[in-house]
């Protein structure tokens, strides 16, 4: 590919910039000593205080997390063993329904999987609370889990399999000791995609949650119909550090593993 | 043999669905310890022999027998077999180490016996030292070696070698004939090795099976198969041939090329129409009056061991020569050779007749 050119440089950083620019904008007034977004004052943490003193937003990002860490490791272990099955599936009229189930569900709207789990939980009598939102967060996971771990299934040549076999693998051993280990990267991505995809959904968790059990997005969005207070700023300020700091996390264990470093196993 | 065969194919099929048979109705055995090489064209169902003994595939019919017990049902992890794959099917996610030990763990050995097995298996196939190395930093060569070492670790009875040599370039791969067939002598196992490659089949082999379409058409060693191919598709697979249409008269005297020729073939019907084969290597240059066929030198081509030379006779059959000799592009020359050099071909000879027929007329000095 050529250089980009000046303009393209240009074009590029006002893009970031304009997609940036507001969450600088929320994270810089989330400094600010006078209760407004209309004129900066003076540098302070109160507002960072408040969100640390206030117990019930406490137990709110605690559930949050639970939450997102639950479903995240549930939905890759069903999203695992769907991806397998979609792989490994004879029939190839059934796996291709099955992986175009898969897809829909991916491109369906949030508020439409939320609304058709409250019908369902209501009709089922399921108590709105933290399961129905664990649950529905799981659903949601489970088919991004499929699509990151199917590539690394489908690149992995059958003869591995064969081999593992001839060597007097059991089918435990040729899931624990060969695909498991192949699709490693498959299955981290699909993980913290996941874990990112709950930590962050509004639509559907605002449908089904419920019983005074609330997650941050829902959270977040209530205190803002309840009127601007800076303690929002300074919470969105918070997350984004941590969602920052998740990337990061992520890109590092991606590069580990694309150059394995396993030594003799004693 | 009063020695009991290590496998035998008992009237084995192998279908997919109704239409495409991939195998037909094989039968064959085969001895303890000794190299053999399944040899014929892609899709011939050679692979497909491979995989019903490794047990990836069960026949649709028929019987295979291990040691004597039957073994249709064994799963692959219960069979005394391991296989050499053509992409080598190395495990991209362990070491040369872990990848040869692979089955000692899966037995759960005690990690002395693994390191001194894994150790032993490396040396055998010259990779001491390259313990640690990642799959992904060997060459093809040595990845070839690796997947050896991890065959031949485990011990087993019988090592199955899937066109191993056919992703290596010329010079190796004439290397690795050698190494294998030096391994197989040493180990004293028994080798099953699939190819395409009448040179290696021939270089390697204490006995080849001819595959075509799914059955078996030929079966000896190298020097049988190649002196007494049982038919054009054998003589035309194995070494360049002359092939030429003729007819018998009587034992030892054959016609073609619209002449009579002794020879030594008998045992076949007065005036019986056959196919002569005549070996490129078998045809000397002589002078066109000495000479027993008259051709003309069509091409020349420098070969390097010899000259092959193109030529054909006066009722357009083509005649290639091979020859340390040269001649000249568009001369008369004539062609000698001897009578043991043609070999007669029944139309549509089964095994078991051609090698009774053999049997009978067999001069000793002719099976070299």
């Amino acid at each position: 590919m050529a250089k980009p050119s000046n303009v393209q440089k240009i074009f590029l950083t006002l893009v970031f910039i304009i997609l940036y620019a507001p969450i600088f904008f929320l994270i810089f007034y989330s400094f600010n000593s006078n209760g407004t977004m209309s004129s900066f004052d003076s540098f302070t943490l109160e507002h960072y205080a408040a969100v640390f003193e206030d117990t019930r937003l406490i137990m709110i990002v605690f559930n949050t997390v639970i939450v997102a860490l639950l479903s995240a490791l549930i939905s890759t272990v069903i999203g695992v063993l769907g991806g397998l099955a979609i792989v490994y599936l004879k029939n190839r009229k059934l796996r291709s329904t099955l992986l175009s189930l898969n897809n829909v569900l991916i491109v369906s709207p949030d508020v439409i999987i939320g609304a058709s789990f409250l019908i369902l939980f209501t009709a089922v009598g399921v108590r709105l609370g933290f399961a129905s939102v664990l649950i529905s967060h799981i659903a949601f996971s489970v088919p991004i889990v499929v699509l990151m771990v199917l590539p690394k299934l489908l690149e992995m040549s059958d003869s591995l399999i064969d081999a593992a076999r001839d060597l007097g693998a059991s089918g435990k051993d040729v899931l624990t000791r060969v695909i498991i280990p192949y699709i490693k990267p498959g299955i981290f991505a699909g993980f913290f995609l996941a874990l990112t995809y709950s930590l962050d959904d509004f639509a559907v968790t605002f449908f089904v949650t419920g019983n005074g059990f609330s997650t941050l997005s829902v959270e977040i969005y209530s205190m803002a119909r309840a009127g601007i207070t800076l303690t929002i700023n300074a919470l969105s300020g918070l997350i984004f550090i941590v969602t920052v700091g998740l990337v990061i996390v992520y890109y590092a264990l991606n590069s580990r593993n694309r150059t394995p470093v396993t030594g003799v196993k004693k | 043999m009063t020695q009991q065969p290590i496998i035998r194919f008992d009237n084995v099929s192998k279908r997919y669905n109704e239409q495409t048979s991939v195998l037909n109705n094989i039968s064959f055995e085969m001895e303890r310890g000794k190299f053999y090489t399944l040899l014929g064209p892609s899709g011939c169902g050679k692979t497909t022999i491979l995989r019903l003994i490794a047990g990836f595939i069960e026949p649709s019919s028929g019987e295979i027998q291990f040691n004597g017990k039957k073994i249709n049902d064994t799963p692959p992890n219960e069979r005394q077999v391991n296989t050499v794959f053509q992409d080598y099917a190395l495990f991209p996610h362990l070491n040369v180490f872990e990848n040869v030990a692979f089955g000692l763990r899966i037995k759960k050995i005690k990690q002395a016996d693994v390191k001194r097995r894994v150790e032993e298996a490396l040396r055998f196939v010259n990779l001491q030292g390259y313990e640690n190395r990642e799959i992904s930093e060997m060459s093809g060569g040595q990845r070839q070696r690796v997947a050896i070492a991890r065959a031949i670790v485990n011990d087993p009875e019988i090592i199955l070698l899937d066109e191993p040599l056919s992703a290596l370039d010329l010079k190796l791969r004439t290397e690795m004939q050698y190494e294998l067939r030096e391994l197989q002598q040493r180990l004293g196992k028994t080798f099953i090795f699939v190819t395409h490659d009448q040179e290696e089949a021939l270089a390697m082999s204490d006995e080849i099976f001819v595959m075509n379409a799914g059955e078996i058409v030929q079966s000896g060693t190298p020097i049988d198969i190649y002196d007494e191919p049982i038919n054009r598709f054998v003589a035309d697979f194995i070494g360049e041939s002359n092939i030429v249409d003729g007819v018998m008269i009587r034992d030892h005297l054959v016609r073609f090329a619209g002449r009579e020729f002794e020879c030594v073939d008998a045992g076949l019907d007065p005036n019986e129409k056959i196919e002569v084969v005549i070996r490129p290597e078998d045809l000397e240059i002589t002078s066109p009056d000495r000479g027993k066929l008259v051709v003309t030198v069509d091409t020349q081509l420098f070969r390097g061991v010899h000259y092959e030379l193109s030529t054909y006779d006066k009722d357009g059959n083509e005649w290639l020569v091979h020859s340390t000799k040269k001649a000249q592009v568009g001369d008369e020359i004539g062609l000698d050779f001897d009578p043991e050099a043609i070999h007669v071909m029944r139309l549509n000879e089964s095994e078991e007749d051609f090698d009774r027929r053999l049997e009978s007329y067999e001069v000793p000095d002719h099976a070299e």
